[in-house]
């Protein structure tokens, strides 16, 4: 069978990749996109410790519909915010604001 | 691996649906007249005269909250769909009773805040003669630009 | 013989939809163009579903397609779309060198803490067991977890949705009233209808018409 390592590696370099992508975008709608990115790559994690743990509840698989749906709702708030923001800046770029402090 | 030929139907029809958009888009490149394009044949139409700065003006938000009040129903609706799909509500015993409780306080909480956003919508975006305001101040503006700029 | 080619059979299905959702993700950050990179999250939210029928929970597929795919992948599309300045791709400047150096420090450290914690702990011994599940009543007990066990999330749940939309709703009310400070002035609707005119005929084509209209809109809010 497929070994829990091998989902448990998969998960960690989505979460990874999800990071990195936070952290080195300048564009706000890429930087949600790398958040969510993390969000699935937790849910395949919890997904697969639901399956191979010793006694099987349904503690993971119920876990994750709660934390799908409160991703949904967050993601929803994050979009308004962001949307405020281009309504003020103009823009949706992160860089501007703080060169125009700095200026 | 039993969940697998379960879903080969679904395979099935995935690659069906990637085989016919393929077979669309070619039938129209091969019945399309292949001619030069030039910056004049491909720009925007606009009623014939000489399109002048980008086409927004006004953001439509208005349209996002809908899309936002699609995401929590559809929420509601996996909720519903788990409760439906197994046979709790038609077992012997008493759980059905605080079941339906249940169910009806959920669905209760999540049709108030619906209502609730109805209603305030027209206080939340801005009506027609308002974004008719906006469009013309907007305009004035940007001819007053215009002139500025012509003089120098 | 048939287990070894199970075994085999999973393990090639698994690596295949493993890097087909690598090479999504990949995509979905870095690609220049943000709506593309919008329709291959959603893209990829749907093979994250296939993973998830591979774990054996087909109802937590069945609800990432809906909610995922189908509410907040739809989402980002429909805010890019709101959005023209993310749309123009040359506004996009790219990371210095040295921010990419450090980030990548940073996500390789939390990826190999993460990894320490999961596999070189004494209870990765275990993990290579697997128990067999009988799918056939899973959705009844599945059901039987969230509403009868811990009903109290699902109304927890239904207490975050109602946040979001509000929390929504009262930020566009907020957005608004600045817009209306930006139209009519700071002083607002007293100022407005002390020194206009009421004309009930509208007249294309004036710059003074605005404020007539507004004048108009007023007295009509005032009466109703």
């Amino acid at each position: 069978m497929v070994p829990l390592s091998w989902y448990l590696v998969f998960a960690f370099m989505l979460i990874g990749l999800g990071a990195y992508g936070m952290m080195v975008k300048r564009n706000l709608i890429r930087i949600l996109i790398g958040a969510e990115i993390m969000g699935n790559g937790v849910n395949i994690a919890l997904v697969a410790f639901s399956l191979y743990s010793p006694v099987f509840t349904f503690t993971g698989q119920g876990l994750i519909i709660l934390v799908i749906s409160v991703a949904a709702a967050h993601t929803a708030l994050a979009l308004v915010l962001m949307l405020m923001y281009n309504r003020r800046y103009d823009t949706v770029d992160l860089g501007t604001p703080i060169e125009e402090e700095v200026v | 691996m039993r969940l697998f030929l379960d879903f080969i139907p679904v395979i099935v029809w995935a690659l069906l649906a990637v085989v016919l958009v393929i077979v669309m888009l070619l039938a129209s490149w091969v019945l399309r007249p292949h001619v030069l394009q030039n910056s004049e044949k491909t720009s925007t139409y606009e009623c014939g005269e000489e399109p002048i700065g980008p086409a927004r003006i006004s953001y439509p938000y208005n349209y996002f909250i809908y899309a936002v009040l699609f995401v929590v129903v559809d929420v509601m609706g996996a909720f519903m769909w788990l409760l439906s799909s197994s046979t709790l509500l038609w077992d012997d015993g008493v759980t059905k009773y605080t079941l339906v409780w249940e169910v009806i306080l959920f669905i209760a909480i999540i049709m108030g805040a619906i209502m609730f956003v109805l209603k305030s919508l027209p206080d939340a975006v801005l009506d027609g003669k308002e974004t008719l305001e906006q469009y013309r101040k907007a305009k004035a503006e940007r001819e007053k630009e215009q002139s500025i700029s012509g003089r120098h | 013989m048939l287990q070894e080619f199970e075994a085999l059979f999973e393990q090639v299905e698994f690596l295949l939809i493993a890097g087909i959702v690598l090479v999504l993700a990949y995509l979905a950050l870095e690609h220049k163009e943000i709506v593309y990179a919008a329709f291959f999250f959603g893209f990829m939210a749907s093979f994250v579903a296939g993973f998830f029928l591979l774990l054996e929970a087909p109802f937590i597929a069945g609800m990432q397609i809906a909610v995922y795919t189908g509410g907040i992948s739809a989402l980002i599309i429909f805010a890019v779309l709101l959005l023209p300045r993310a749309q123009d791709s040359s506004l996009e400047e790219f990371a210095t060198g040295r921010k990419r150096r450090v980030s990548l420090m940073i996500s390789g450290l939390v990826v190999a803490l993460s990894a320490t914690l999961a596999l070189v702990f004494p209870w990765a011994e275990s993990f290579d067991e697997e128990i067999v599940v009988d799918l056939a009543q899973d959705l009844g007990a599945l059901a039987q977890w969230l509403w009868v066990d811990n009903g109290i999330y699902v109304q927890m749940i239904a207490l975050i949705m109602i946040t979001a939309l509000i929390g929504a709703i009262a930020l566009l009310k907020m957005d608004k009233a600045e817009q209306m400070i930006s139209l009519r002035g700071e002083s607002g609707i007293g100022a407005e209808v002390e020194s206009g005119e009421s004309d009930p005929e509208p007249e294309p084509g004036a710059e003074s018409e605005p404020e007539e209209t507004s004048v108009v809109e007023e007295s009509e809010e005032a009466d109703g």
